[in-house]
């Protein structure tokens, strides 16, 4: 066990290095020249070499790879080419942190409508409740929410005026609430199949049956054995939330004006902004890489058998 | 200056606002030399288009301030030396200053500012700038002529990394030496005292004095740059009527009123720019904003006399450009006059603005757009004609489909699809000629690249934007065969001719003749397909937003701006 | 999973379907959406490309069943032709990404093990790592240009045109740019299943009687792990019609003037405002492609439910 996480911890930053090398390669093979992208119109030949120059775009890609690698370990991760004289860290944080209490958010909601009614869904196995659990969240599922968005906005914002029609307030502010249903909910579909299927597998389980059997009481077995036991696949599932955070929430970002780091992302593709585009990568991949990572640990500490 | 158009109904939408705000942004003022005394009087031709909502202030009422709410977007930069771009010249011109300005006097476009009033000596070479009394950066510091001339410096030093300077102030003695590196004091500005400042320029150019208005000539604070580093413009100090209170990217601009500005200070305690996006209709209707465009889906219930929504509805004047399909007559099979002459002939543009733009738009016949100066409603240009055009394939090299070589149109744009026009008029060209074409979306940054490296065979999405108030501004920088932006390389000796004639003319009516004449080759040579001549877009202000006033040149306008708080 | 005889599976197959009502519905429903699909170039009722300027933005009636969008093309023919495009789409992306990849490097993964699982393992934790929606849209943006003046030149080179107007260029982008999206899911699954039955006794006796390894691997083993693999394919079609949908909505799907779906939601929805404008004042230009989209990826998700409880009564997932 210790060894197979000792690999792990050894195979990450390998893997991290190979995934940013890859976007770093991708921004060389793009097209637009960065130095003629600064310049815009008033590029000529020379003031284009010179800026390619001064900015080491002439240096072979595998040197200027790790000079960025160099300084990202340092957390300098460049100067954004759109954003004059800004650094990317600053321009990411602020809405990296957006889109990560978006995201919280989100799963909040999903977790708190999916997991109890895959559990009841499964607890009614056999009766009505089951498939209308199932369907109405799959109705909602298959949604897209370039339609769901604008329908919610035209309902609570312009014609009830509940809540603003754009904007974001933090965290705690009622201004969360709809976007994060948006995808709260289609999200919910996902966490009601999984947390019904392995509900389903642990009622199954004999130990669940001699626990019906020996008549302790519906509150115990349910809490204390069934719950506890099916949630733990579900665990794997918070690595959609980390997922979620670059590009997941993009278009919902969008409609509802949420300043999240799905926009800036956007607009570093489009705009050949390949620093930001870097940057972020590498954030996403290193924080996807590390939640996997910590499940998995936590995985083979809870159940050996994994290798 | 080149804006998008690849979208009308996303401009109409909302990034009218930010598109239309800066008339000198990529490209600048064109060499041409016009004497101060013909601009004057050129400027007695066109109308500013000084339309906006009736003024409902009549004296003695209270002006009010309060805060102004819009949809905006992220400025690229916002150190007035950098700026390139419409959406940091919409803030940058509110929250700094220089020592002239654009106003809205269709007579005297340019206006003091920090400047009380200028001389012009020495056979026009030297301009001399007398300083008002008792000016102040935003901060309460005094502004003296040597921060006028540290700035200029500032602006052509390389360190700064201006790609426009030498557009606007490379006239300027000495200025040319800093831009290269090889000096830091520009030899040709001269501080007389405290209050008078000379400026020497290299030849006497009467549009000199026109470029002192854009940003690059701004005047920004010594120790502000020198304090804040790379990040000075996060707390910049500055002249305009505005200061910058906050600037969150991706989030908002808030600029507030500034205390120590030179003029009667703004009624408007702040100005609060929406940079995060979101439905800018339904924010309106929320009260969230209180300007915002209206797009073409919505036009026909905001133009319904019972939509509550309608007496909001204000038109914004169109603005002094041209948007058109450009053709490489370089490239077959544009290389043909008779081919690009039947593609003109092919397409009812009539037809287009009733049916798909509900007449938002104007059919451009020619070049230079209507109430602009030099603008001759004599040229009929090349109208839909469907026998013409047929007639003319088929006398063309290309009339025979299998060894036509392709055609591709490039348009920019990032959205789900390439722009209404471009689709109409591409199945009008196979409906009614026969001719297919192959449409291609590129990025506005690599379509940017593309189009100005002449990579594209044909290009359509492009608007042109008048500069200043002069014919020059189109046809000289688009047309003229040595031009950097005529990006067809449309080359004809005999406009060039025309053109070089037109830019020493004196008279004015002579020079516009010249202008005509050369505008009427080149429609008859089709360099172009020209579509449609500023779209001329509908926008909704809140009532109680008074003296918010819409131009065809984007000026310095909030300070004027004040809130009624009886309807409020 | 037991080794069913093929036959058996196949009529327990057929019995537990006809039970689940809902999931046949579904199954009628996209056999349906499917044959249009197919059928466009005869099904459609106008030219797709066509634009008639006398009659915009028409609601539906007699000659346009669907109406006609601000450019007076018809809007049924459009969406049919859409959903062409979105099988076109799925086809490419299943026989890649799910076939070619998935399965075969699955299997290879699972039966040989060794240094070329560990690669494969790698490669795919790889192309996990990265947030995959930012990863398709990279792909295709950089893509595109390259692989188009590619098609160009091609055509210029031997003097014949079509290849980027069939709109093949197109698909190849958006092909590879959903590859990575596709194939690890199906390649673990596979693998899982492979490693599970590897030591079973019928495959163990191949391998003792001296059967090459491709025979034991697509006659022994592929069959029997036949039923979670239509059950995850059948999941991901949803998915991947969505996917299209999320292309166009940036630019990147099929160019016109060939309609797709994406475009057809995305074009007055993008940058994110119009939709609620058209949604108010035409929403029928919106709602045919909406509908056909949700249809496409509810039904995908009921029949793979179905499917799943009949193939793994034990393991739904």
């Amino acid at each position: 066990m210790l060894e197979y996480i000792l690999k792990r911890l050894i195979w990450t930053p390998i893997l991290l290095l190979i995934a940013s090398f890859f976007v770093f390669f991708m921004g060389n093979i793009a097209p637009g020249d960065p130095a003629e992208l600064i310049l815009k119109n008033r590029a000529t030949p020379e003031k284009i070499n010179a800026l390619r120059e001064e900015m080491g775009l002439n240096k072979p890609l595998v040197i200027r790879y790790f000079s960025y690698i160099k300084k990202a370990v340092k957390g300098d991760l460049g100067d954004s080419y759109i954003f004059q004289g800004k650094k990317v860290t600053e321009l990411l944080i602020p809405k990296l942190l957006v889109s990560i209490k978006l995201n919280i958010a989100v799963t909040i909601i999903s977790v708190l409508i999916g997991l109890p009614l895959g559990f009841y869904a499964a607890k009614r196995r056999g009766s009505w409740v089951d498939p209308t659990i199932v369907l109405s969240m799959l109705f909602l599922f298959a949604m897209p929410v370039f339609f769901t968005a604008p329908l919610l906005i035209t309902i609570f914002a312009v014609k009830l005026g509940w809540i603003q029609a754009s904007g974001w307030n933090g965290f705690f502010d009622k201004q969360i609430i709809l976007p994060a249903l948006t995808i709260g909910i289609p999200g919910a579909a996902i966490y009601v199949r999984y947390m019904r299927a392995s509900t389903l597998d642990v009622i199954d389980q004999d130990y669940i049956r001699t626990a019906f059997s020996k008549g302790l009481n519906n509150y115990t077995i349910n809490y204390k054995h069934i719950i506890r036991n099916s949630i733990l696949p579900i665990l794997t599932l918070l690595g959609f939330t980390i997922a979620g955070i670059f590009g997941g929430s993009l278009i919902v970002e969008i409609i509802y004006g949420i300043p999240g780091v799905s926009r800036l992302a956007l607009d570093a593709i489009y705009q050949r902004d390949f620093p930001v585009l870097t940057a972020l990568v590498l954030i996403g991949s290193t924080m996807l890489v590390l939640a996997n990572l910590i499940i998995d640990i936590a995985y083979t500490i809870v159940d050996p058998r994994i290798d | 200056m080149i804006k998008k158009m690849n979208k009308i109904i996303v401009l109409a939408l909302s990034l009218i606002f930010i598109i239309s705000t800066g008339c000198g942004s990529e490209d600048s003022i064109s060499n041409t030399n016009t004497s101060s005394e013909n601009q004057s009087k050129l400027s007695l031709a066109p109308k500013l288009n000084e339309k906006s909502q009736p003024s409902t202030n009549q004296q003695g009422e209270k002006k009010s301030g309060g805060i102004l709410k819009r949809v905006w977007s992220d400025p690229p930069t916002l150190d007035p030396h950098l700026v390139t771009d419409g959406t940091s010249y919409g803030i940058v011109i509110e929250v700094f200053s220089g020592l002239v300005k654009l106003g809205g006097n269709p007579n005297e476009p340019i206006e003091p500012d920090l400047a009380e009033s200028w001389k012009i000596l020495d056979d026009g070479k030297t301009y001399e700038f007398k300083l008002r009394e008792n000016l102040k950066f935003s901060n309460g510091e005094n502004v003296t002529t040597e921060d006028i001339k540290w700035s200029l410096e500032r602006a052509a030093h390389p360190d700064t990394g201006s790609t426009v300077v030498e557009e606007f102030l490379g006239d300027i003695v000495g200025i040319k030496d800093i831009i290269e590196g090889n000096s830091n004091n520009a030899e040709g500005i001269t501080i007389i005292d405290d209050e008078i400042i000379q400026i020497k320029i290299d030849a006497p150019k009467a549009y000199f004095l026109a470029k002192l208005t854009y940003p690059t000539a701004f005047i920004v604070n010594k120790q502000n740059i020198n304090e804040g580093g790379r990040n000075w413009t996060d707390n910049p100090i500055s002249t305009g009527p505005f200061t910058l209170k906050e600037y969150k990217i991706g989030q908002r601009i808030r600029i507030a009123r500034n205390d120590n500005y030179w003029g009667s200070p703004a009624y408007l305690d702040e100005v609060v720019f929406n940079l995060a996006g979101g439905v800018s209709m339904a924010m309106y209707e929320n009260d969230e904003i209180d300007i915002t465009g209206v797009g073409l889906a919505d036009l026909e219930r905001v133009e319904d006399p019972t939509e509550p929504l309608n007496k909001d509805l204000i038109i914004v004047p169109p603005s002094f450009s041209v948007s058109y399909i450009g053709f490489n007559v370089n490239e077959p099979p544009f290389d043909d006059v008779k081919f690009r002459q039947s593609l003109n002939y092919a397409v009812d543009k009539q037809l287009i603005a009733d049916q798909v733009f509900s007449n938002l738009v104007r059919p451009a016949y020619g070049i230079i757009p209507p109430n602009f100066p030099g603008f001759s409603p004599d040229i009929e240009g090349l109208k839909f004609n469907k026998e013409k055009a047929q007639n003319l394939l088929n006398e063309s090299n290309y009339s025979d489909p299998n060894t036509r070589p392709r055609i591709t149109v490039t348009v920019p744009g990032t959205g789900g699809s390439p722009g209404l026009t471009t689709e109409v008029i591409a199945d009008m060209w196979r409906q009614n000629l026969g001719v297919e074409v192959e449409i291609q979306q590129v990025e506005w940054a690599t379509y940017i690249q593309d189009l100005h490296r002449g990579r594209l065979q044909s290009f359509s999405g492009l608007s042109w934007q008048a500069d200043y108030p002069d014919p020059s501004t189109f046809i000289d920088v688009l047309f003229r065969s040595d031009s950097a932006l005529n990006n067809g390389n449309y080359s004809n000796k005999e406009v060039d001719t025309l053109i070089n004639k037109a830019q020493t003319e004196q008279d004015i009516t002579k020079r516009v003749n010249l202008y005509n004449d050369a505008e009427k080759i080149i429609v008859n040579d089709a360099a172009w397909l020209p579509l449609w001549w500023g779209v001329e877009a509908k926008a909704l202000v809140k009532p109680w937003i008074k003296d918010y006033k819409f131009y065809s040149m984007t000026i310095p306008t909030y300070q004027y701006v004040w809130i009624d708080k009886d309807i409020y | 999973m037991n080794s069913f005889n093929q036959k058996t599976l196949f009529s327990i197959f057929l019995n537990q379907l006809i039970k689940r009502k809902l999931a046949l519905i579904c199954i009628s429903i996209l056999f349906i959406i499917y044959f249009i699909g197919i059928f466009a170039p005869i099904l459609s009722t106008h030219d797709y490309a066509e634009t008639n300027l006398a009659k915009t933005q028409n609601g539906p009636n007699m000659e346009n069943w669907l109406g006609t969008d601000r450019l007076g093309r018809d809007i049924y023919t459009r969406v049919i032709w859409g959903i062409q495009n979105t099988i076109i789409i799925t086809l490419i992306t299943i026989i890649t990404g799910s076939f070619i990849l998935g399965i075969s490097l699955g299997l290879a993964a699972g039966y040989f093990r060794g240094k070329i699982d560990i690669f494969i393992m790698r490669l795919g934790e790889v192309i996990s790592a990265f947030p995959d929606i930012l990863l398709i849209i990279l792909l295709a943006a950089t893509l595109r240009p390259s692989i188009i003046s590619f098609g160009h030149y091609i055509e210029d080179t031997f003097g014949f045109r079509g290849i980027l107007s069939s709109g093949i260029v197109d698909y190849l982008v958006i092909g590879i740019a959903l590859l990575p999206l596709s194939w690890f899911g199906l390649m673990r699954l596979v693998r899982g299943q492979v490693l599970s039955i590897r030591n079973a006794e019928y495959v163990q006796a191949a391998k003792a009687m001296g059967t090459s390894n491709f025979v034991i691997l697509f006659r022994h083993i592929f069959p029997n792990i036949l039923s979670p693999i239509i059950v995850s394919i059948s999941f991901s079609i949803g998915a991947i019609a969505l996917s299209e949908v999320m292309l166009s909505f940036f630019g990147l799907g099929v160019q016109p003037p060939r309609p797709s779906l994406g475009v057809m939601i995305g074009d007055v929805t993008a940058r994110g405002g119009a939709s609620i404008s058209v949604l108010r004042n035409h929403p029928e230009q919106l709602l045919a492609p909406i509908i056909v989209v949700w249809l496409m990826i509810f039904c995908w998700n009921i029949i793979g439910d179905a499917l799943n409880e009949i193939f793994n009564p034990k393991n739904q997932y």
